[in-house]
């Protein structure tokens, strides 16, 4: 269940990141489109953003810095959810820019709530990949083997 | 008592082991921390690089400099304004609204040199109306020059069908209407806009506008630099504003 979580949630991530990346300034211009950030400060976003969600998306597939990297996931899909109930809330129509596009999109209000239900069931599976402490098949368990601290002590 | 003190030196042995396994392992657990952190700061700095590097600049010519807009004001104004514009972006309306008197008064105290350029964005996506109705702006431009072209700029605006029906755009002969009201002579533009003449013109304003990295509308650029400052166009307007006034 956590593994699943994981590599679900960290495979969005990767691909959301990964399309933006070499699309800075519709990256920038769907940040834009929301109508919360200053210029400049949409700017810095447009551009950080997909870096990072590319790289949580890693963290998460490969199990690295797992459960930081799931409470980051976690923090950013509040923000997402946060900022389409916001253009919902303020009736800006506009293409959400979470795989890539964004920007002013007429009849976008519909997909609104779809958008919102899947970044709270990607939400949920962060959470919990949070709370569960170790997930199978991770690089984590490789790295930070704790069993083989304990042998080595028990040999001792 | 000897068999003791061995036993002692035993346990004490095994105690420094111990702690130096100890000190071996946190050692180890740093150095994977470290390096995986490392691993994930080369990654995040790769991508904004690749962003970076990705990344157009608009690079248009400055107010006046193209062959596809109309301008109000002096060339030797203090500050120059090109607006890049689609006539069915809604935003590029709000805009207009708000910024479209107070900059013609400043064009005419000498404060400021616009440039309107329309072209088409939104066209692309399955809507006739950008291009007919900047191939109509075109056609007066051509047969009742600029002044007459920029009333029916404005007329456009405010006519603007809604982005969001197809169903209701107007046909040529809306478009034709507004450029008599704008002054144009009827016999010199009905033809023309009615056959569609103005497209190849449209076409070449797009082409320069997505050469000039040109991308979305309105886009603004105040003294040859993109001017983007505010959350919303009404923000946007009134800084604008600030900014040459």
């Amino acid at each position: 269940m956590g593994l699943v979580a994981r590599v679900v949630t960290g495979g969005v991530w990767i691909v959301a990141g990964a399309l933006k990346i070499t699309h800075p300034d519709t990256s920038i211009n769907a940040v834009r489109a929301y109508q919360l950030l200053p210029s400049s400060v949409a700017e810095a976003v447009g551009i950080a953003l997909p870096a990072i969600e590319l790289v949580v998306g890693l963290a998460l597939v490969l199990g690295v810095f797992a459960r930081g990297a799931a409470l980051l996931s976690a923090l950013l899909f509040i923000a997402f959810i946060i900022g389409i109930s916001s253009v919902w809330a303020r009736g800006i129509e506009i293409d959400c820019g979470c795989f890539g596009g964004g920007g002013v999109k007429t009849g976008a209000a519909s997909a609104y709530p779809w958008e919102i239900v899947r970044d709270t069931a990607l939400l949920l599976a962060s959470l919990l990949v949070a709370a569960v402490r170790r997930t199978r098949l991770s690089l984590d368990s490789v790295l930070f083997d704790r069993r083989h601290d304990d042998v080595a002590e028990g040999a001792l | 008592m000897s068999s003791n003190s061995k036993a002692n030196a035993r346990q004490q042995k095994a105690a420094e082991m111990r702690a130096a396994q100890k000190r071996r392992e946190s050692r180890r657990r740093i150095l994977t921390i470290a390096g995986v952190a490392i691993v994930m700061a080369l990654i995040v700095g790769g991508s904004i690089l690749v962003s970076v590097l990705n990344k157009k600049d608009v690079t248009a010519a400055s107010a006046g400099g193209s062959a596809y807009g109309i301008t109000i004001g002096k060339k030797s104004a203090p500050h120059s304004v090109v607006i890049y514009e689609d006539f069915l972006c809604p935003y590029c309306r709000e805009l207009e609204s708000k910024t479209r008197t107070d900059l013609a008064s400043l064009a005419a105290d000498g404060k400021v040199y616009v440039e309107y350029r329309p072209f088409n964005l939104l066209g692309a996506q399955g809507r006739t109306y950008p291009i007919r109705a900047a191939g109509a702006f075109s056609i007066v431009l051509e047969k009742a020059g600029p002044e007459v072209a920029k009333k029916f700029h404005d007329l456009l605006y405010e006519n603007q069908p809604s982005e969001t029906n197809a169903d209701a755009e107007g046909p040529d002969s809306d478009l034709v209407k507004l450029a008599v009201e704008a002054g144009a002579k009827e016999s010199d533009v009905k033809a023309a806009i009615e056959a569609g003449d103005g497209e190849a013109w449209v076409q070449k304003a797009t082409a320069e506008a997505q050469a000039a990295g040109v991308s979305s509308t309105p886009t603004i650029l105040l003294d040859g630099k993109v001017y983007q400052d505010g959350r919303t166009v009404d923000e946007l307007a009134q800084n604008l504003l600030d900014q040459v006034g």
